[in-house]
This record gives C-alpha cells, sequence and structure tokens, in this order.
C-alpha cells in the first residue's frame, strides 16, 4: 500500500481506534478488513494500527493476529493467542510428557477465546498447538495499566490435535512481528506525549512568555522528536529487510525513544502531567508495559553487546 | 544506470583496481590524506564512476544521486578515502549546479569531480559562528564586480583551495538575512590570506582566511545578489545527506576495525550495544534521507535531525575506541594508535562543526516542532 489508498487506510483506521477499544475494536477491524490487509501488506497493516492504538490510546487483541499470522496458524478471530511473559523472548511454554506447561500473557481476547495458540520448547524443537483455554488458569492483571487488559495465563494443557513442528526460526519470526507491532504502539504513544508537551508548552505563560520560548524547553522537545524519529527510521528498515536482528534493535529504540518522550514530556507538562486529570499519564503507564514485553530496550542492547563481542563481528549494515 | 549495477560495476572496478588506487605513501598527515583524495577521484572519474549521479551540464553521466551515495560509501568501506575531507565535493557541487551560470558550473565542477581542484567554504567569521545570519565580511559592489574586505575563520582545506564559496554582507549591516549574497571566489588572488589552525586532533583542517580589497568578477555570483541566504540554506542540508552516509560508512568501518584488534573483555556489553544501534539508527535515518534526495525532494531543515544523530553515533564509536584501546590512544606512538588517537579527538567536534548541536536542536525546535520563536 501506498499514497493515496495508504491514507484512505490510515485515517479509516484512525477512526476506528478513536471510537472504540477492547473487544468493539476488535470486531470494527474485522469490519474493515484489516486481516485481510495484514495477509497482504503486514508492515502497513501492523504500522498504521498500532501507530494509533498508541496515539489514541486505545486497545485490541490485534497482537493475537499478527502473531498467528506470522506462524501461519491464522489468524481466527475466535483463537487467543499465549504471549511470553513479561520481559521474555522464549516461547511461553515447554513440553513435559504429553502436557503443555504454559506460562505467559494475554491480551483481552484470551478471556473470552474457547481455544488458544501456544507455542512450546521441546528437546527437539519448538512445536505449535491449540489447547483449550479452559485448561488454563487465567488472572486478570491490573497494574501500572489496568486499561490494556492484559492476563496472567498459566497451567498444564493437553493439545487438541496432533502437535506441529515449527521450523527453525519460525518463533524468531513471530516474535520480531510482535516485537515491531509493539514498537510502533510505542511510537504512537510518544507522538501522542510530544503533542501534548508540545500544544502546553505554547499556551503556558511564565514570565510573561510561553515556555516554549526556553531553550531547555525547546531542546527537551527536540530531543524527543530525534528519539522518534531514529526509532522510525528503525522500524522502517526492519520491515524493508525482514531481519531479526534489525527488528530487535528497533524494538530496543523504540523503548528508548517512549523512555525519553515519557521524561522530556513529563518535566515540561511538570504538575498539570502528573494529575490523571491530563492524558499523559496513561500514556506513560502504556509505554512501560509495551517496553518490556518481548524483551526491553536495556535487554535488548546488553545482549546485541554480547552477541557482537562474541562474534567480534558487526551485524551486516543497512543496504542503500 | 541502476544503484544494483553501478553497485556491481564499481565493487568489481575496485578489485581490479586495488593497487593504482590504494596509497602510496603512509596517510599520517593532512597533506597525504589530501593526496590520496586527489589520487583517487582522478582514478574514479577518469573510469565514469565519479561522474555518475551529477548532471551533464556539469560535465556528469547522469543518474540517481544515490550512486554518488553509493561511490563514497564504497571507498570510505575500503579506506581509499577520509570522508571528511571528501565531504567537500558533496557539499559544494550541488550548490555551483543550482546557482552558478552555467557555464561557470560547466567549467568548475568538473575540476572538483576530477580532484584537479579543492574548494572550501567560507561561512563562519569570528564574529559569527551559530549566528550565521550576523556575518561581517563586507562585499562593495563595482562595475567589473565587487570587492571584498573582512574575515572567515574555521574554514576547512582553505591552505589546498583554488576556490572558495563565499559569504558576504552587500546590504547594511542591520539588513542580517536578507543582506547577504554568496560568490564564488579565486583563492590565488591578491588580498587573500590564508593562515593554517592547529588543532587538538593534529591537522591542520582549517584555517583563518583573510580578504584585504579582493576583487570577484560579477560571472562569479552565485543566484542573486542578495540571495546568500537562500544558497547557504540549500548548501547546508547538502552537507547533512550524501555525506553523512560516507561517514556512516566510515564509522561502520572503524568500529569492526576495533572488534578486529580490542582485546577480549576490554568492552563492556551494554556501551558496545548502545553504539551499534546509535549506528544502525543513524544509518537506517541517513538512508531514507537518501531515498529523499533521489526522489527529487527538496531537502530542509529535517537533515539536522540526520546531523544529531550523526554526532551521536560518531562520539559513541569513539568513546568505545578510547574505553578499548586506552592504552594505543593514550600512549601510543605508532602509525595506527595515532590514527586512533585523532580520530577520537577529531569526534570530539561531532557536535560542534558543520552547526553544533545546540543550532540542531534550535532549528528543529522551531521548525519542525513549530514553538515559534525563542526570544
Amino acid at each position: 500500500m501506498e499514497g493515496d489508498e495508504l491514507e484512505l487506510f490510515s485515517r479509516t483506521l484512525g477512526a476506528a481506534a478513536e471510537a472504540h477499544s477492547g473487544a468493539a475494536l476488535d470486531a470494527a477491524l474485522v469490519e474493515l478488513g484489516w486481516h485481510e490487509a495484514l495477509a497482504d501488506d503486514p508492515g502497513a497493516a501492523v504500522s498504521v494500527l498500532f501507530e494509533h492504538q498508541g496515539r489514541v490510546p486505545c486497545t485490541s487483541s490485534a497482537l493475537d493476529d499478527v502473531v498467528t499470522q506470522a506462524l501461519g496458524a491464522g489468524p481466527h478471530q475466535d483463537m487467543a493467542v499465549v504471549l511470553p511473559w513479561l520481559g521474555r523472548a522464549e516461547p511461553p511454554a515447554r513440553r513435559d510428557g504429553g502436557h503443555l506447561v504454559v506460562e505467559g500473557l494475554g491480551t483481552n481476547r484470551l478471556l473470552g477465546a474457547e481455544t488458544a495458540l501456544v507455542v512450546a520448547q521441546g528437546p527437539a524443537g519448538d512445536v505449535a498447538a491449540v489447547v483449550k483455554t479452559s485448561e488454563l488458569a487465567a488472572r486478570p492483571v491490573r497494574g501500572i495499566d489496568p486499561a490494556l487488559g492484559l492476563s496472567a495465563v498459566s497451567g498444564a494443557a493437553t493439545a487438541l490435535g496432533p502437535l506441529s513442528a515449527l521450523h527453525p526460526g519460525d518463533w524468531t519470526e513471530a516474535l520480531s512481528r510482535g516485537r515491531l507491532a509493539a514498537g510502533h504502539e510505542m511510537v504512537g504513544a510518544s507522538t501522542a506525549m510530544l503533542e501534548l508537551a508540545r500544544r502546553h508548552a505554547l499556551e503556558r505563560v511564565q514570565f510573561g512568555r510561553p515556555i516554549a520560548a526556553f531553550q531547555a524547553v525547546r531542546h527537551r522537545l527536540a530531543d524527543t522528536l530525534v528519539a522518534l524519529e531514529s526509532a522510525r527510521a528503525l522500524l522502517d528498515a526492519a520491515w524493508h529487510e525482514e531481519s531479526a536482528g534489525t527488528a530487535a534493535m528497533a524494538k530496543a529504540a523504540c523503548g528508548g525513544a517512549a523512555r525519553t518522550a515519557s521524561r522530556h514530556c513529563q518535566q515540561v507538562l511538570a504538575g498539570t502531567g502528573f494529575t490523571t486529570e491530563h492524558p499523559l499519564h496513561r500514556y506513560i503507564r502504556r509505554v512501560l508495559v509495551l517496553d518490556e514485553l518481548f524483551g526491553s530496550a536495556r535487554s535488548l542492547t546488553a545482549e546485541l553487546g554480547r552477541e557482537v563481542l562474541a562474534r567480534r563481528r558487526l551485524p551486516t549494515p543497512i543496504p542503500l | 544506470m541502476e544503484l544494483a549495477a553501478f553497485r556491481t560495476a564499481l565493487d568489481q572496478w575496485l578489485d581490479e583496481h586495488g593497487d593504482a588506487l590504494a596509497p602510496d605513501r603512509p596517510q599520517d598527515t593532512l597533506d597525504e590524506h589530501m593526496a590520496q583524495l586527489a589520487k583517487v577521484k582522478r582514478l574514479t572519474f577518469d573510469a565514469g564512476f565519479m561522474r555518475f549521479g551529477w548532471s551533464e551540464r556539469v560535465g556528469g553521466l547522469g543518474g540517481s544521486p544515490l550512486l554518488r551515495a553509493y561511490l563514497g560509501e564504497a571507498l570510505t568501506t575500503r579506506d581509499l578515502v577520509e570522508p571528511g575531507i571528501y565531504s567537500m565535493t558533496e557539499t559544494l557541487a550541488p550548490t555551483m549546479v543550482d546557482y552558478a551560470a552555467p557555464a561557470l558550473a560547466a567549467e568548475m565542477v568538473p575540476r572538483l569531480l576530477r580532484g584537479d581542484e579543492t574548494w572550501c567554504q567560507g561561512f563562519s567569521e569570528p564574529g559569527t559562528g551559530s549566528n550565521l545570519a550576523a556575518l561581517a565580511c563586507r562585499a562593495v559592489r563595482e562595475d567589473s564586480g565587487w570587492r571584498v574586505t573582512g574575515q572567515k575563520v574555521w574554514t576547512s582545506l582553505a591552505q589546498y583551495a583554488q576556490r572558495c564559496v563565499l559569504l558576504v554582507r552587500t546590504g547594511p549591516v542591520e539588513s542580517a538575512h536578507g543582506g547577504i549574497t554568496a560568490l564564488f571566489a579565486d583563492m590565488e588572488r591578491p588580498g587573500i590570506t590564508v593562515r593554517p589552525i592547529d588543532t587538538l586532533h593534529g591537522g591542520p583542517e582549517f584555517c583563518e582566511v583573510f580578504f584585504d580589497d579582493v576583487v570577484v568578477p560579477t560571472g562569479r555570483l552565485l543566484g542573486q545578489e542578495g540571495q546568500g541566504w537562500s544558497v547557504a540554506m540549500d548548501l547546508l542540508p547538502h552537507e547533512r545527506s550524501t555525506a553523512l552516509w560516507h561517514k556512516a560508512a566510515f564509522l561502520q568501518r572503524r568500529l569492526q576495525d576495533l572488534l578486529d584488534t580490542v582485546a577480549e573483555e576490554a568492552l563492556d556489553p551494554v556501551q558496545v550495544g548502545e553504539t551499534v544501534q546509535l549506528l544502525a539508527a543513524f544509518r537506517a535515518r541517513s538512508r531514507a534521507t537518501q531515498h529523499q534526495l533521489a526522489a527529487g525532494e527538496r531537502l530542509g531543515p529535517e537533515t539536522s535531525v540526520d546531523k544529531v544523530l550523526a554526532a551521536g553515533a560518531e562520539q559513541a564509536v569513539f568513546d568505545l575506541v578510547e574505553a578499548g584501546l586506552a592504552v594505543e590512544v593514550l600512549l601510543g606512538d605508532g602509525s595506527s594508535a595515532s590514527r586512533w588517537r585523532s580520530e577520537y579527538l577529531f569526534s570530539r567536534a561531532a557536535t560542534i562543526y558543520g552547526g553544533t548541536s545546540e543550532i540542531q536542536r534550535n532549528i528543529i525546535a522551531r521548525r519542525l516542532l513549530d514553538l515559534g520563536d525563542d526570544r
């Protein structure tokens, strides 16, 4: 998708994200043909939807579809996915005899769906299986961002039907797509924070002039934009190259940019931004969780450094 | 020619002519870097590669500016040219193509591309660093041209240069942006004195240039009289586009060189990971800028983002060098140690030259975030 078509797609999804959240947004996405777009042009479908989700902010269970589609197992609107536990990158289950021992997270789809897709690590590689959600204990988590609608999922379940063996790299592919989706959502949320802080800086008058006239304020906002633009550039490169390494760097850059945006925008919004009467807190809560999901900026950066040192080789540079 | 075909042809030619292109002497001084640059430009021009991406009107062979980006990347990656001194070509030639009289551009640009000449950029003055619009170097109009009197400073490579893209004040002092004119001056004219300035990193990279009643003929006007600010505003994004892609290739190469030589346990994995990410993000951003340029888009203040990222990546890479190779950088006297030390020290200026990081942030705040006036 590009040009007018992409713009129309973005406007349509933006309006849906403004109007709906949770199950209602899921229903709207079906209506709007987002799943067909996900199959045809995953880069456009994921970037546009998740940036809108971050910007509003609202939630959906589209992350389930991103992961199942990458695994070649869907999407099916009535099947949820078990995501890795917070901060983890490996599959959320392991094989134990005839059982799959699960410990992970679910989106708002998990509590309502009858079945869930689970990827498990086993002695002979990763396998994917569909299990009954009734065999798992799912507990809604409130935590720092109750509006996100996550559930903690655990238990031992038996596969419905045969296990399907995944190829090496399949989980990494699904993980990369999940990382990019979370990255776009953080970029959307950070863009919204920057706009809130920018508007406040122009309206708030102190010492007889808008605080936007003070260089200390201007440079905080400029640094936020630089961090956001560098995260966007890495997201684009990751879609363009389809490289797991670049996707991990993009996720780390998005997490870093979101923390930079939170810090600077909260400082510029000052007392106002510390209240729950102002929307800033919703974004700050959201990006803290998204940064940890599928591996935080901190852990991905350290892991990248260890890999580079072990191999004594830089990742292949992004080609012209 | 398309990028893929150009890449294949250039890589093959570079492989075949490696011996002829390699430096004849060790690259320890600026003189040696300049001689090597001139040699590589001549060989790549004569083989045609240096002419791609430039208009036929100035002796080029046409094609996308992406070809220029790749040429500089390939030459830098093979350590054949020092990208800082190579960047003057990418900064000054586009200005001549856009603003010089056609016959002048056609005569002069091939000399720069072929390495027959070196050009410099006379912008900054002792009283005018970040505040370019306050420049005071004065040009008085007469029948045959202008008489220029004043001083420039931080003028890179002026001691080697035959020509100078020069900003002068032709309007009254209070005319600010509106009273500036761009000229293309000959550096061998009577009345010009060049004094190289010794620097922290060991090379007299830049100079003071004194103009004492120097005559610049009418035909050497770039754009219109009083339009010098627009010329400068169109030139500066070129300083932050193709040349920065070459800088990214240089940083990639030197970071890999570090990994090839550094002792086990000498580097902190977190610092390595951060640096690799900063470099990848800078490269991803610069790649997008190269493609915008190739699509014919006019580059503007958004290139200040590229410059901030470039400066951050350069300092991060050489912070890592200083941490990992402390003994070489601090105590070494050999050729390799001297090079690491010089590059480390030069990287300290990355947030200063070409518009300080503060000025870049001011541009971002005003032009990209629309935060209004800062007074």
